[in-house]
């Protein structure tokens, strides 16, 4: 794991130094390589993330082939977490697939703020795009959708694939390890905390949305602990976007110079970090 | 660890198919729904509150929740403690590599400590 984890962030490191830095996307650069450049953050926290996952499954009985189609076909590390765990204490096939239909309920809620961004696509384009939509690609493309104008459907399917090619392979070689590799799970499960810590910064603008933030994290917590599963997810992402849509309105229509609309100093407020596309 | 479960590979199999059904469901019709007719401006207003809602639930059940459902930050100190370092590294260079990597090198550090 040390040697890996000084790989991985030496790799990291590099990526950043050689692909990050440029905002803009060169005009001379094929399309295949500038979006890969964009999941690349992402790919490299699929490789430890995808190693435990491989490991884990293969602990619960998975064989390699069924760890491949799994990460291929559901594709969501929270519920592949979910089925090695569940497997683990032996919970019936019925009770995990209906904790898998709780915890991936929430797609519903990011297909619908996509939608926006892909409106017009062809049926075989929507339908290649949710089946790889996860949690992970979601949060890169909805920042490049609300921040650059010239990212497109496309790209997006694009980031899809190359999240869905590290995480699969990851997974892959983690069941071909198996219980060679010894992996603290808590923490490596930290990366994808971090990347989705970052993406809260990064989407931060007014005052209202760090209110909305707090909102949300503690009515999450509630209804996790009431509904005891992961539908508490679902529960208090939609009362919290909700409230903040109905106090962005009401505050918009009553008080517009509220101090609640005052921009956040930060990366979320510079412009050219996001530009709202009231356009589309 | 040896296997400790007693599933042929046919179950597993059903479940992976059973799986991807009930991941898929939620994944296809919003967005086929939502892309084919016209959307009200107000549900657009709405679902622009989603992903920080979301990712804020999501970061709230890796640092503050067990895997039992129940409230057990002290579980998760070394989480609790990079959580913060990750916020600050995030403000100050909005990049996403560095977020994530300094802060998987934070947890990993204070977890040797704590």
């Amino acid at each position: 794991m040390g040697a890996l984890t000084v790989t991985y962030l030496t790799a990291g490191f590099l990526m950043e130094e050689l692909f990050l830095t440029k905002q803009v996307r060169n005009p001379n650069e094929p399309l295949w390589l500038s979006t890969l450049r964009v999941a690349m953050p992402l790919n490299l926290s699929y490789i430890p993330i995808g190693l435990a996952c491989g490991i884990l499954l293969h602990a619960a009985g998975f064989n390699t082939l069924l760890t491949a189609l799994v990460s291929i076909f559901i594709f969501s590390g929270g519920a592949q977490f979910m089925i090695a765990s569940m497997l683990t204490i032996n919970a019936p096939l019925l009770s995990i697939v209906l904790m898998l239909f709780f915890l991936e309920l929430r797609y519903a809620l990011l297909g619908s703020s996509l939608s926006r961004y892909l409106q017009g696509q062809p049926h075989r384009f929507i339908f290649a795009f949710s089946l790889s939509m996860n949690d992970e690609n979601y949060a890169v493309n909805y920042l490049k959708f609300a921040t650059d104008k010239k990212w497109d459907g496309h790209q997006a399917l694009m980031v899809e694939h190359y999240s869905l090619l590290f995480w699969t392979v990851s997974n892959v070689v983690g069941s071909l390890v198996g219980s060679a590799l010894k992996i603290n799970l808590s923490i490596v499960n930290f990366a994808l905390t971090a990347l989705f810590l970052y993406m809260i910064v990064m989407q931060i603008k007014s005052r209202l949305t760090v209110l909305i933030c707090v909102l949300s994290g503690f009515l999450a917590a509630f209804f996790m602990i009431l509904t005891k599963s992961t539908l508490g997810l679902v529960i208090s992402t939609l009362i919290a976007s909700f409230i903040g849509f109905a106090l962005e309105h009401y505050i918009t229509t009553h008080t517009p110079k509220s101090r609640w609309l005052w921009k956040v100093r930060g990366p979320g407020s510079r412009k050219d970090a996001v530009e709202e596309t009231d356009s589309n | 660890m040896n296997s400790v479960n007693t599933w042929t590979t046919t179950q597993h199999f059903w479940l992976i198919v059973l799986g991807f059904f009930v991941a898929f469901v939620p994944r296809y019709f919003p967005l086929l729904i939502f892309t084919k007719r016209k959307i009200p401006a107000w549900f657009n207003e709405w679902m622009k509150f989603v992903p920080v809602s979301l990712f804020t639930a999501l970061v709230v059940k890796d640092v503050f929740i067990d895997s039992n459902y129940q409230l057990a930050p002290m579980t998760h100190v070394p989480e609790l403690l990079a959580s913060l370092i990750v916020i600050i590294i995030a403000y100050r260079t909005r990049s996403m590599s560095m977020s994530v990597i300094i802060g998987l090198m934070a947890a990993f550090l204070i977890a040797m400590v704590v």
